[in-house]
């Protein structure tokens, strides 16, 4: 009994950070229409935006958040302006490739530059744990959930609530009519676009507490992300969260309860996807 | 198709040339450059219907260990088809879960497919898991030249299937669905199947290719059979030799694979870098591939 509880638990905490990084490819997807396959590699330059505020300045990863999420909001729009936009009008083969490219680009050089070590940021509360009713879990886990809540809470606000929020979602709905309604198209993707970075930085800052910063820790995520997405429908906002707890409840029992899970974790999320592509294919026949 | 017929009997004479202390290492590298220019006609083959697909590191990767599991028992030919018949199974359920949804479903499906091709070698038993596995030469190490040759006919091959496919109805189908779906099917163009077929016959060609790989390293790891950098070879080496041509993947693995190989020996891991730099540029600057570009320059002159 007490195994399931700490198991949920766990699978629940592990839950906020994937639907944060859910939710900035599901923002890409769903508003910009970019099938962003260099998603992860926005949440790996965050973690390593951490590690070296860490070790160079000692600096709480709390407070790097903040300039990790500017840093990469930074790198998303110029990736946006860059490269995105002149491709926005090409076939979607195009595209696809042109972000893998981006991808691959970023990954190998990250590997050129730090090496393929990982690196923790490890600041005093690192190790210390909350004990509550016989269960225990980690400071960083339970503080990266709390945020990773309230962000989302601000994302919600943001797009239900605000003007530009409005303006994201109607050129989500459609690429003409707003801009015929004096919306500027180029300006809501580009900040969609970075929004969308910045959330993968977000957490990867977290993860770099939480794991380790490496060159290769975001493509893991690409995919995970990529499984909630597919799960939720692609560019469905609105499903990523319980999506992301379907993900990492599955992952949680998995690691728990198959003998070796260790390792088979990382074919759940093949699972996740094969199964509901099959259940849409066989649906939308 | 002049310029397939020259190289492939450059290819074949290669072996007899009087290279000297060069021969070892022009030989090498010619047989990679042979199955990965194989890999990339088998990659552009499914992409003339305008599919993305990162998988064809993992076909690449399930026919080099299948061959390489079944060859002492039943040879090295029946392995080898072996192999390709295991990445065409493979294939086909990845297909028929995938192919008939949006695209971008498709490419997800294959990143994670080829993903999790690799976590299943590493854990499975039989595999040899994350130490590797020995394998034998072909023809049992009868004939020294017998993998170079075996290289040679699957370039041969797949580049003889990749003509007759652009020579032939098919490729009108496939053309048809790459630039529009709702009309293909309004054309009476069965979508489906013809995606299906394509890429059946693409990852049976790539899953050739590597069966041949694995008698050619005699030793195969997951990092090395499955990874990553395959499937990025597979797909930017027809990108930047020219899309749903048969001589730009060919023109393009040449150049390439060699580029690599000097890569490698400067700059060891991170060489991707340049193929995914690559990537961007060609895609960005020069959509039709290297072949296009030149054409165009050729048409332009006389014009």
């Amino acid at each position: 009994m007490e195994t399931i509880l700490q198991t949920l638990i766990n699978g629940l905490l592990a839950a906020g950070v994937y639907a944060l990084v859910a939710s900035g490819l599901a923002l890409a997807v769903g508003v910009v229409g970019i099938v962003n396959f260099a998603h992860g590699e926005f949440l790996m330059l965050g973690a390593f935006v951490s590690y070296f505020l860490f070790a160079a300045q000692g600096l709480d990863p709390l407070i790097a958040l903040g300039v990790a999420a500017i840093a990469v909001f930074v790198a998303g729009a110029i990736s946006y302006y860059g490269l995105i936009r002149p491709v926005l009008a090409a076939p979607e083969l195009n595209q696809m490739l042109l972000t893998f490219g981006l991808s691959i680009a970023l990954q190998n050089l990250a590997l050129l530059l730090f090496g393929a070590d990982t690196r923790v940021v490890s600041p005093p509360y690192q190790g210390s744990t909350i004990s509550l009713l016989g269960l225990s879990f980690g400071v960083v886990p339970f503080a990266s959930f709390v945020l990773s809540v309230a962000l989302l809470g601000g994302l919600y606000w943001f797009l239900g609530r605000t003007r530009l929020g409005f303006a994201v979602r109607a050129v989500a709905q459609n690429r003409l009519a707003p801009g015929l309604l004096g919306i500027e198209t180029q300006r809501i993707y580009l900040i969609a676009f970075g929004l969308s970075a910045a959330l993968a930085g977000i957490a990867g800052v977290m993860l770099s507490v939480m794991l380790y910063a490496s060159p290769t820790i975001g493509f893991a995520y690409t995919l995970k992300a990529f499984a909630i997405i597919v799960m939720a429908g692609l560019g469905n906002l609105r499903g990523v969260i319980p999506a992301a707890i379907v993900l990492a409840m599955a992952e949680a029992f998995v690691s728990t309860y198959v003998p070796g899970g260790g390792g088979w974790v990382e074919a759940v999320f093949f699972l996740v996807i094969f199964v509901s592509l099959t259940y849409r294919s066989w649906r939308f026949r | 198709m002049i310029l397939a017929g020259v190289l492939l009997l450059l290819a074949l004479i290669l072996p007899a040339l009087p290279l000297g202390s060069w021969q070892a290492f022009a030989l090498d590298t010619a047989q990679f450059a042979f199955l990965l220019s194989g890999l990339a006609l088998s990659w552009d083959l499914l992409a003339r219907t305008g599919q993305l697909s990162l998988a064809h590191g993992a076909f690449f990767g399930l026919g080099a260990y299948t061959a390489a599991l079944t060859a002492p028992l039943i040879g090295t030919l029946p392995s080898l088809l072996a192999g390709a018949a295991v990445a065409a199974v493979g294939s086909f359920l990845l297909g028929l879960a995938t192919l008939r949804l949006h695209g971008m479903y498709f490419a997800i499906a294959t990143l994670a497919f080829s993903e999790v091709m690799r976590t299943f070698v590493l854990k499975a038993g039989f595999t040899g898991g994350s130490i590797g596995m020995i394998v034998a030469p072909p023809f049992d190490g009868r004939f020294p030249l017998g993998g170079y040759y075996l290289a040679v006919t699957v370039l041969g091959l797949c580049v003889l299937v990749s003509y007759l496919v652009s020579r032939s109805r098919f490729s009108y189908a496939m053309a048809a669905i790459r630039q529009g779906e709702p009309v293909a099917r309004v054309l009476g163009v069965p979508v489906v199947r013809v995606k299906l077929l394509a890429f059946l016959l693409s990852s049976a060609l790539a899953g050739l290719a590597g069966g041949v790989y694995g008698m050619k390293t005699l030793f195969l790891s997951p990092y090395d059979a499955f990874s990553l950098g395959r499937a990025v070879e597979a797909l930017v080496i027809p990108i930047f030799g020219g899309l749903y041509t048969t001589t730009g993947p060919l023109v393009g693995g040449l150049l390439l694979v060699s580029l690599e190989t000097w890569l490698r020996l400067r700059i060891g891991e991170g060489y991707l870098v340049v193929y995914g730099v690559l990537l961007i540029l060609a895609i960005l600057f020069l959509p039709r591939g290297l072949v296009g570009w030149l054409s165009r320059r050729r048409g332009g002159g006389h014009a």
